[in-house]
């Protein structure tokens, strides 16, 4: 779970990342980091699942990035997952792109646990 | 008898009995907890005549897109009636980081306006009158000095006197290192003497500057109550007059008096305008009974307020312009010297034209048609509202006290206590979101299948990073760069001897040295700090 990019809003990341930890899965908080970083990340720990969260409308520009730095380290197939204040519009690009989904604020926590146990392996999800 | 819940609470737990009457305030005296306004303890206001005399400042916070938008941004503002400037910077200038830093990219402008040196802030205030508007600078401590200085300098090359200077620095290091994540900051102890070296100074130099708003909005926006909100705004304020207090460069009294505050504005309306009342009680009592001051103005909480971001909706967002003309409306009656109302959209996006309108004619509306400000504190001698003021001010003195226990709010930051604090207020929050204990009309309760309609967004400049990256290196060509170096050593060379930084952050800021090269210099000496936020 990471935040790309400088916007430090950081309360969104926080309680999604617990509600996915109290569902059972590991979670690897990186907060802040560059696209770059982000996908290093994911690679070294070898997760299933890469959750941005981002409260700053420079978003496009942040994912994309960060995709192309996954794909860079073969970790294109992630479970990528999109949250914060993204406008309703640019949703259909988003998943064009490669994200899976994309919570805006108000989405019950449950419906984003629910569906990463959807999409990921059965008993091995570590986002 | 039956009652549709079976224990009402305040937002921040107190419960809350059915009626209130005369006993519920029988231990409260008039003259010793409550007095007029004006006098202490200050309950009922600050000043005698309050909106009568003067009535609040309407302030928005904003900024986006590249100095030469904002500036257009605050003309308009200021054509439409706002009487007051606040500037919100983007992310990266927050962290004193320049818009051509690697990292700074999409987030240039994107949530507030970038200023890398003097010149952007010239280019911000250009034919705006700031002789006779006040701006508050809305930065964290690693940024309040240059930003400031490079407000002074400006204003010093219009001709102005800075001795008459009205206006305020944030400079709050509890929003800096408790309430998000601003890249690259230094460690909390390091930056407290940044704090009180800009305030300080600030005092000789413009003495009707406010070189601190001590801002617990930020701190509320993470989800704690009203008694947690108040209680580390004050614990905030007493560490840093005790940090002066061990300098002892500066007697109390001239230091304590310029000191403002910024609060939120939450829910629940009665508890918020109890909140604002216990604040000037027991910020009299701060000042006066524990730290001695005899200027009655130390005694005196100043304060601006805003309707708190974190209870607007993404959902139905129009609905917000009913929870913020109420949060709106509870500030006024709870004292406030300065108002900023959110714009409705503030849960989708930076504010549109037609937010920005409303917002403003929200403040303009209460000032204006409602009868409002024609008697002093009106909620003054309500059984109910004397009595949760008062429990409202035991509680808080309870929470100060465990602050304290820990060694103050500097100890309390490094450990991560406050952050603590926070992510449980955030999970508690949740909790009673998904349990519908607490409701949010539209959201949890009274949703919708389908959003009932659309609203236009706001989407900022996308060129302002291509924009700004031009501006600052044509500014590092064109300016005499043996100034600029001249002075960064000279800066290094204050912060490492213990000297006050401010004159010589002046000096780099005269030769147009940029926020990231003269922050780097506290950089490399302090090194950086890190959140205890998260793994």
């Amino acid at each position: 779970m990471a935040k790309p990019g400088l916007d430090g809003h950081w309360r969104g990341i926080i309680v999604v990342s617990q509600a996915l930890r109290d569902a059972g899965m590991e979670v690897i908080y990186g907060g802040n980091m560059t696209p770059a970083e982000i996908a290093e990340a994911a690679m070294q720990e070898d997760v299933d699942v890469v959750g941005l969260s981002i409260l700053a409308p420079g978003y496009m520009k942040l994912v994309a990035e960060t995709i192309e730095e996954l794909k860079k380290r073969g970790k294109g197939d992630v479970l990528l997952l999109v949250g914060g204040t993204i406008f309703e519009e640019d949703i259909p690009t988003l998943k064009e792109m490669g994200v899976a989904e994309v919570f805006r604020p108000g989405t019950p926590l449950e419906d984003i646990v629910q569906f990463v146990r959807k999409h990921t392996p059965a008993g091995s999800s570590h986002p | 008898m039956k009652e549709i819940k079976e224990v009402f609470l305040s937002g921040s737990g107190i419960p809350i009995k059915r009626v209130y009457t005369p006993e519920d305030i029988a231990d409260i005296d008039y003259k010793r907890d409550i007095g007029l306004p004006g006098e202490p303890p200050f309950t009922r206001g600050i000043y005698p005549n309050m909106y009568r005399g003067k009535l609040w400042t309407i302030r928005r916070f904003s900024g986006f897109g590249t100095p030469e938008e904002t500036n257009q941004l605050y003309r308009k503002e200021y054509e439409l009636g706002q009487t007051g400037f606040s500037i919100a910077f983007d992310a990266p200038t927050e962290a004193g980081l320049d818009s051509d830093d690697p990292r700074a990219g999409a987030d240039v402008g994107a949530t507030g306006v970038p200023v890398d040196s003097l010149l952007d802030m010239e280019i911000m205030f250009d034919g705006l009158p700031i002789d006779k508007v006040a701006t508050a600078i809305i930065s964290q401590p690693m940024i309040s000095g240059p930003m400031t200085a490079m407000y002074f300098v400006m204003a010093e090359k219009r001709g102005l006197d800075i001795k008459e200077l009205d206006g305020t620095t944030q400079n709050d290091i509890t929003t800096a290192l408790g309430c998000l994540y601003l890249a690259d900051q230094i460690p909390p102890r390091e930056q407290m003497r940044l704090c009180i070296d800009f305030i300080e100074w600030c005092e000789e130099i413009a003495p009707k500057w406010h070189p601190v708003s001590f801002d617990s909005y930020n701190y509320r926006e993470q989800g704690i109550d009203a008694v947690q909100e108040l209680g580390l705004l004050l614990a905030t304020a007493i560490a840093y007059i005790e940090e002066e207090k061990k300098r002892g460069r500066v007697p109390l009294d001239k230091f304590i008096r310029p000191f403002t505050f910024n609060m939120g504005c939450h829910n629940d309306f009665f508890e918020e305008i109890a909140k604002f009342r216990a604040a000037r009680r027991m910020w009299y009592k701060i000042a006066r009974e524990r730290y001695g001051t005899e200027d009655p103005k130390c005694w005196q909480f100043r304060f601006h307020a805003q309707s708190s971001g974190c209870t607007h909706t993404t959902q139905e967002p129009l609905n917000n312009l009913i929870r913020i003309a109420y949060q709106v409306l509870a500030c006024a009656l709870g004292g406030a010297q300065s108002v900023h109302a959110n714009g409705y959209d503030e849960g989708l996006c930076l504010p549109t034209e037609q937010g920005m309108l409303l917002s403003i004619r929200t403040e303009q509306i209460l000032q204006y048609e409602t009868n409002i400000i024609n008697t002093v504190d009106p909620l003054g001698g309500s059984y109910y509202v004397e009595w949760l003021t008062s429990e409202v001010e035991r509680r808080t003195w309870e929470y100060i006290r465990q602050i304290e226990d820990m060694g103050g709010i500097v100890a309390a930051l490094e450990s991560g206590w406050v952050h603590r604090q926070f992510m449980e207020a955030m999970l508690e929050h949740e909790r009673k979101i998904a349990s519908g204990e607490t409701v949010v009309v539209g959201v949890n309760k009274f949703k919708l299948e389908e959003e009932p309609y659309k609203v236009p967004i706001f989407r900022p400049n996308p060129k302002a990073a291509e924009i700004q990256v031009e501006k600052i290196r044509r500014l590092r060509r064109e300016r005499d760069n043996d100034q600029v170096a001249r002075a960064l050593k000279k800066l290094k060379e204050v912060t490492l001897s213990g000297e006050n930084v401010m004159p010589a952050v002046m000096e780099a800021v005269r030769a147009y040295a940029t926020v990231g090269e003269i922050c780097n210099v506290w950089r490399e000496i302090y090194g950086l700090w890190r959140y205890p936020v998260g793994a």
